[in-house]
C-alpha cells in the first residue's frame, strides 16, 4: 500500500512503520503510524523488544538483595530512582529503621539522578527536533553527576548502590563538596538552556499546540510524573505521599500553564521537566545541610532478608513518574511475585490518544515529550 | 502584518541569543578527552573487572552463591590431614585446595554483590577495563594457580583419604551396630529369662540367685 489514492480517486490509508530501528524512538519501539496523507490517524505502539522477564527473575534470584541490580536495569537512565523504590518496599515489608546518614546520601542521590535523567530526557527531545547542540551541553553536565556517582557507587550508569536499609558502600570524604559544587555551576547552566531552547522561536513552534493532553485524559490513564503536572494537575508523589525523609524539605511542585499554546501540549511537559530540575537543586541544597557527617551506612543492613507473609505496593517518584512495587512475600527467601508499575509503560500506552491527528513530523516530538525509556516499558 | 514583523523580529532574536550561548561556549575550555591519546583517571574502587587474589581465599563459596548471575564457578578439594595450606593475611585458616577458580566476565554484570560478603577481601573490582576479546572463551579468567598435575594428585590424595575415612566411619558403624546387637540380645534374653522365672519361679529360683 503505497499509493494514498487509488485509480478511482478514492482515498486510500496508508501503514509505515516508525522503529525499531528509528533513531528517535528511544530505544526499540515500533509504532505502526496509520496515515491519511501526512496525517497520523492511527498509532499502534509495538513493545517488547528489549523484554527481559524481570518479574520472572525477582522470584528466582533466591534473596531480596538480588533484586536490586535487575530494578537498575529497568530503567537505566535513573538507575537510582529505581533502586530507591524497591528498597523503600522491602524497608516497608520488615518494618524497618533506616539511618539517618543513609536517608540524606538516598535523597542527594536521587535528586541529582533526577537531574541527570531530566538533562537526558530534555538533550533528546531536542534532538529529536533538530536541536543537536543543547544535547552536547547538557550531557557535558550530565557527565559531572555521573563522575560523582562513579566515585561514590564505583559505576557510572548501573550503580547497584543502595541496599536495603543503607548502602552498599559509604561516600568518599569530598562528596558533600562536590555536590555543592555542583549545585553552583548548574543554576547559570538552567538559563543557558532556557536561552539556547526553551524560549527559542523554532522550538516553540514545533512543541507548542502538539500532542495536547489534557487533564481528564491524562487522569484517566493513569499518568504520572512530569506528563501528569504538564497538563497542570498538581501531583507529587513525594509532597502527596511523602516516603523516605521527602516531607523535610521546601520545594515547589511545578506545573505546566499553557504559556505558549494549550494547556498539556508539548512545551509544556518539556518545561515542567527544566523547573523539575531547579527544584531537585534546592532539594539537594538543603539535604547536604542536614547531612549527617558520621555513623555508618551498613551498619543497619539485615543479614537474611525474610519479610513476614503479605503483599505490598510501595510507589516513589521517578523521574518518569510514579514507579511502584507491588510485592508478594510468602516467607521464603525469594519474593513470590514481584510486579513493577512502571510510569513508561503506561504513558506510551496513552499515545494513541494524543497522536491522533497530528503530523509526522510531530509524531517525534510527542514521543520525545513523554520521555519514555524502553528498558522500562518491556522490563 | 504588524503582528508578521514582530514574529520574525522575535524569532531573529531567540535565534541570536542561542548563537550568544553558542560562541560563549566556543572559548570555553574543551571538555572531550581524546581517548586512546588520553585517558580519564578513574577512581581506585570502580568496578570495572574481578580479581581475585588467591593466595587468600579459603575456598568457602560464598561470592558464588552471593552472584546474580552464576559467572563465579569454584571447585574446591579438602586438604589431607598431611599438608597445611598456612593462613590468609587476615588470620583465616585454609582448608581446601581451590582447584578451580573461575570467573566468567563475559557473564559479570558488575554488580559489587560478592564482593561484600567475601571473609577475607580477597575478591574486589579493579579498575582495570580494557580488555575486550575476539574469542568469548577468553574472557573466563582462571584464578586458581595449581597446575593440572598437582589438581590431580590433590583430588586422588583427597579421595583415598575420604575413602580412608569412611572405611573408618563404616567400620565403627559396625561395630558400634554389633555392640548394639549384642547388648540387645541379651537384655533380650534376659527380659525373657525375668519373664520366665516369674512364670516358673519355684523352678528358676536357684539360677536367679546366682550373681
Amino acid at each position: 500500500m503505497i499509493e494514498a489514492i487509488t485509480e478511482n480517486g478514492e482515498r486510500r490509508e496508508m501503514t509505515i512503520n516508525m522503529g525499531p530501528q528509528h533513531p528517535s524512538t528511544h530505544g526499540v519501539l515500533r509504532l505502526e503510524l496509520v496515515l491519511d496523507g501526512e496525517v497520523i490517524t492511527r498509532v499502534k505502539p509495538h513493545i517488547g523488544y528489549l523484554h527481559r522477564c524481570f518479574e520472572k527473575y525477582a522470584e528466582k534470584m533466591d534473596d531480596y538483595a538480588k533484586v536490586i541490580p535487575y530494578t537498575d536495569r529497568m530503567d537505566y537512565v535513573s538507575a537510582m530512582n529505581q533502586e530507591h523504590g524497591y528498597v523503600v518496599a522491602i524497608e516497608r515489608m520488615l518494618e524497618l529503621e533506616v539511618p539517618e546518614r543513609v536517608e540524606y546520601i538516598r535523597v542527594i542521590m536521587a535528586e541529582l539522578q533526577r537531574i541527570a535523567s531530566h538533562l537526558l530526557g530534555i538533550g533528546a527531545f531536542g534532538l529529536d527536533l533538530g536541536a543537536f547542540t543543547p544535547f552536547l551541553y547538557l550531557f557535558t553536565e550530565r557527565e559531572k553527576i555521573l563522575d560523582i556517582f562513579e566515585k561514590a557507587s564505583g559505576a557510572r550508569l548501573l550503580y547497584n548502590y543502595m541496599a536495603v536499609a543503607g548502602l552498599m558502600r559509604d561516600v568518599h570524604p569530598e562528596f558533600k563538596e562536590e555536590v555543592s559544587d555542583f549545585v553552583k555551576t548548574f543554576r547559570p547552566k538552567i538559563k543557558e538552556l532556557d536561552d539556547l531552547l526553551s524560549y527559542n522561536q523554532i522550538f516553540i513552534k514545533r512543541t507548542a499546540n502538539i500532542g495536547v493532553l489534557p487533564d481528564k485524559v491524562a487522569l484517566n490513564y493513569a499518568a504520572s510524573g512530569p506528563v501528569l503536572r504538564g497538563s497542570g494537575v498538581k501531583w507529587d508523589l513525594r509532597k502527596n505521599d511523602p516516603y523516605s525523609i521527602y516531607d523535610r524539605f521546601e520545594f515547589e511542585i511545578p506545573v505546566g500553564s499553557g504559556e505558549m499554546g494549550t494547556l498539556g501540549d508539548c512545551w509544556d511537559r518539556y518545561i515542567v521537566r527544566v523547573r523539575e530540575m531547579e527544584q531537585s537543586l534546592r532539594i539537594i541544597e538543603q539535604a547536604v545541610d542536614g547531612m549527617p557527617d558520621e555513623g555508618d551506612v551498613m551498619a543497619a543492613i539485615p543479614k537474611r532478608i525474610r519479610p513476614k507473609e503479605g503483599e505490598l505496593y510501595a510507589r516513589t517518584e521517578s523521574p518518569r513518574g510514579e514507579l511502584g512495587y507491588y510485592i508478594v512475600s510468602d516467607k521464603s527467601a525469594s519474593p513470590f511475585r514481584v510486579k513493577a508499575r512502571a510510569p513508561s509503560f503506561v504513558h506510551l500506552s496513552m499515545l494513541p490518544a494524543i497522536s491522533s491527528g497530528a503530523l509526522i513530523a510531530d509524531m517525534v516530538a510527542i514521543v520525545g515529550s513523554i520521555d519514555i525509556v524502553l528498558g522500562e516499558v518491556d522490563r | 502584518m504588524v503582528s508578521a514583523f514582530k514574529n520574525s523580529w522575535i524569532t531573529f532574536k531567540s535565534i541570536f541569543t542561542g548563537m550568544g550561548v553558542t560562541i560563549r561556549h566556543f572559548f570555553g575550555p574543551s571538555v572531550t578527552l581524546q581517548y586512546p591519546d588520553e585517558r580519564a583517571v578513574l577512581p581506585k574502587d570502580t568496578r570495572a573487572k574481578l580479581y581475585v587474589n588467591i593466595d587468600d581465599c579459603i575456598g568457602c563459596n560464598l561470592c558464588a552463591r552471593a552472584c546474580p548471575v552464576n559467572c563465579i564457578d569454584i571447585e574446591t578439594v579438602v586438604a589431607t590431614s598431611d599438608v597445611d595450606l598456612g593462613k590468609t593475611s587476615t588470620g583465616n585458616p585454609k582448608r581446601f585446595w581451590l582447584t578451580r577458580f573461575d570467573i566468567d566476565m563475559a557473564k559479570c554484570m558488575y554488580c559489587d554483590l560478592c564482593v561484600h560478603p567475601c571473609p577475607t577481601f580477597c575478591i574486589y573490582m579493579v579498575p582495570e577495563y580494557e580488555y575486550s576479546e575476539y574469542d568469548r572463551t577468553n574472557l573466563i579468567y582462571h584464578f586458581s594457580n595449581l597446575e593440572p598435575a598437582m589438581v590431580a594428585e590433590v583430588k586422588e590424595k583427597a579421595e583415598k583419604e575420604a575413602a580412608e575415612k569412611q572405611r573408618q566411619r563404616e567400620e565403627m558403624m559396625r561395630k558400634k551396630a554389633e555392640e548394639a546387637k549384642i547388648k540387645q540380645m541379651e537384655a533380650k534374653k534376659k527380659a525373657e529369662e525375668n519373664n520366665s522365672g516369674e512364670n516358673d519361679a519355684q523352678s528358676s529360683k536357684p539360677e536367679n540367685g546366682d550373681p
